[in-house]
């Protein structure tokens, strides 16, 4: 479990976080939402202890991050979003890395890249960017950490390596892995993402599972523009009207529309998911 | 799990490091072999037939050894500081304690012994193949004091009684020390300017021992203009029948005072070093 307590960071003169709290469960995937900006990969980096609180604490199992101790290190593995490999191939890459973590899997890389379809022979720097990102993904995967974090993970991927992507995380994530993904692209985590955290300026607006979430917030389909929806968009056929569930009815969840609902009414829905 | 020092982890951070060593350092240490092939080349291929006797090659091997200590921390470890290419190092399973020895072992350990091996077994083929290399710089170079103390008789620049003077200050394990500790200096100041700076590694730090040589050099020469009567009185002591004793007990503070800086630089440096990869962020 991921327990973030009153966490203050900056760098040099921009605050990026001020006085959050946060925890993230075991066994989830979670979907880190949020427009540029606002300190989502930072937050990553925090979890990860590539950076270090200024006040407050991030503690993952009950290890600090920042310590970099081996054995916190053997169970977190995270993907940044700038893909940058040695000049050697995939498997050379996975060899050397994986004697590190204890539940690493040759024949689940195998398997994986197989899937991804990305060419085991090729060095790193043959690969397309999408290549290499799907490369790294099937090595990130086969070490089996506890933990993963994915940095934009879908940026540069084509439409039919999405669909790829978003069937390996699903397909081959136990369920003691714990992923969090970090990424502005909504549409491209649709239905692979719960639960969903939505971070503001210094400020975290959302951090709720999809049934509680449509515990509290009704996704409307219909034909009219509602007055009372806290955010309402045109789609082909009709609406889709985000609003207050008062009648406890279910609905799924648009979270493209649920994004732009609480950035438009983020003191409300905060209070309201309280 | 010993989160500080695990030696089955040891190792394999050492074989990790060690796996990109030659594609890092190969083009490095291939250069450097070359300088004394191209040196015999073109000695071989002048016509004054200049001969270089096996104690002035050490010299230059020994230079462009100190060359490689300079330039290996960043061609080994280029990116271990890097904002983004140095996630994976920092988020290598291993403790920061493991990182540095393995840093280390390569840096100041590996890197020279593979030149210095390298250099000797060139040198050796140039001097069997004849031509300007006279003798075997692998047979002088571990007994390069012996060589020295012979020139000095041969050139009549030392009688009996300084000749021993000179053997009983430059004992074997003093010669070793010094070698020691001066390898490990080096070393330590790039590895730490190599923690220390993101871009233009090696270059910044020579600037910054250049900086800091200018402003010694400054120091000291207002110093001794300023005790003219100090240096005076000190040779005022001196006499025939006991300047060697003097000489010799100079030489001996001497050494001793540098042999303590080396040892101090290298600790700190080795410290500040082992401090940044703990802390360094990303």
């Amino acid at each position: 479990m991921i327990k973030i307590n009153n966490l203050d960071f900056a760098y040099k003169n921009t605050q990026v976080f001020r006085r959050i709290s946060l925890e993230f469960e075991k066994g989830n995937i979670y979907g880190l939402l949020g427009e540029n900006g606002v300190g989502k990969t930072t937050l990553l980096k925090l979890i990860c202890g590539l950076q270090k609180p200024q006040h407050g604490s991030v503690i993952v199992d009950g290890f600090t991050p920042s310590m970099r101790e081996p054995e916190f290190l053997q169970n977190v593995y995270f993907l940044p979003e700038e893909v940058i490999t040695e000049d050697t191939t995939p498997e050379k890459f996975i060899q050397k890395t994986g004697v590190f973590y204890p539940r690493y899997d040759y024949e689940l890389f195998n398997q994986l890249m197989k899937e991804l379809e990305v060419d085991l022979s090729k060095k790193f720097n043959e690969l397309s960017h999408g290549q290499k990102k799907k490369a790294l993904l099937a090595c990130a995967m086969s070490l089996q950490t506890d933990y993963l974090f994915l940095d934009e993970p879908t940026n540069g991927l084509d439409i039919p390596s999405k669909a790829l992507f978003r069937k390996v995380i699903s397909q081959y994530c136990s369920d003691e892995t714990t992923v969090i993904i970090s990424t502005h692209q909504v549409k491209d985590v649709e239905n692979l993402i719960d639960p969903i955290v939505i971070l503001d300026k210094d400020d975290v607006l959302l951090n709720a599972s999809f049934s509680k979430i449509t515990e509290k917030i009704f996704f409307e389909y219909g034909p009219e523009r509602l007055d009372n929806a806290y955010y309402t968009e045109m789609l082909p056929g009709g609406y889709i009207n985000v609003m207050r569930n008062v009648n406890n009815e279910e609905s799924n969840v648009n979270i493209e529309a649920l994004f732009n609902a609480v950035m438009k009414n983020k003191e409300t829905i905060k209070n309201l998911m309280k | 799990m010993n989160n500080t020092l695990d030696f089955s982890r040891l190792g394999k951070v050492i074989k990790h490091d060690g796996a990109s060593f030659a594609q890092n350092l190969g083009l490095a240490l291939i250069i450097l072999w070359a300088i004394p092939v191209v040196m015999w080349l073109f000695a071989s291929l002048t016509p004054s037939h200049a001969h270089m006797d096996a104690f002035s090659r050490i010299g230059i091997l020994n230079t462009l050894g100190k060359i490689l200590l300079i330039i290996a921390p960043a061609r080994l470890y280029k990116y271990c500081n890097d904002q983004r290419k140095g996630i994976g190092y920092a988020m290598m399973p291993a403790s920061s304690l493991e990182k540095f020895i393995s840093m280390v072992f390569y840096c100041v350990i590996v890197a020279p012994i593979i030149y210095l091996a390298g250099a000797l077994a060139i040198d050796s083929i140039l001097a069997v193949i004849g031509g300007p290399y006279q003798g075997f710089a692998i047979a002088d170079y571990f007994d390069k004091i012996s060589q020295l103390k012979d020139m000095w008789r041969d050139k009549m620049m030392f009688d009996d009684e300084d000749y021993y003077l000179l053997s009983t200050t430059f004992t074997p394990t003093m010669i070793i020390i010094t070698k020691v500790l001066s390898v490990l200096m080096l070393s330590s100041i790039f590895m730490f300017g190599n923690m220390v700076f993101k871009k233009r590694k090696t270059g910044k730090m020579i600037g910054i021992l250049i900086l800091l040589f200018i402003l010694f050099m400054i120091v000291m020469v207002n110093y001794a203009a300023n005790h003219e009567n100090l240096f005076e009185r000190w040779f005022g002591y001196m006499n025939e029948e006991n300047a060697a004793e003097i000489i010799k007990h100079m030489i001996h503070v001497m050494i001793n005072v540098s042999l303590i800086f080396s040892a101090i630089v290298s600790a700190v440096m080795l410290w500040l070093t082992y401090y940044k990869i703990k802390t360094q962020k990303y």
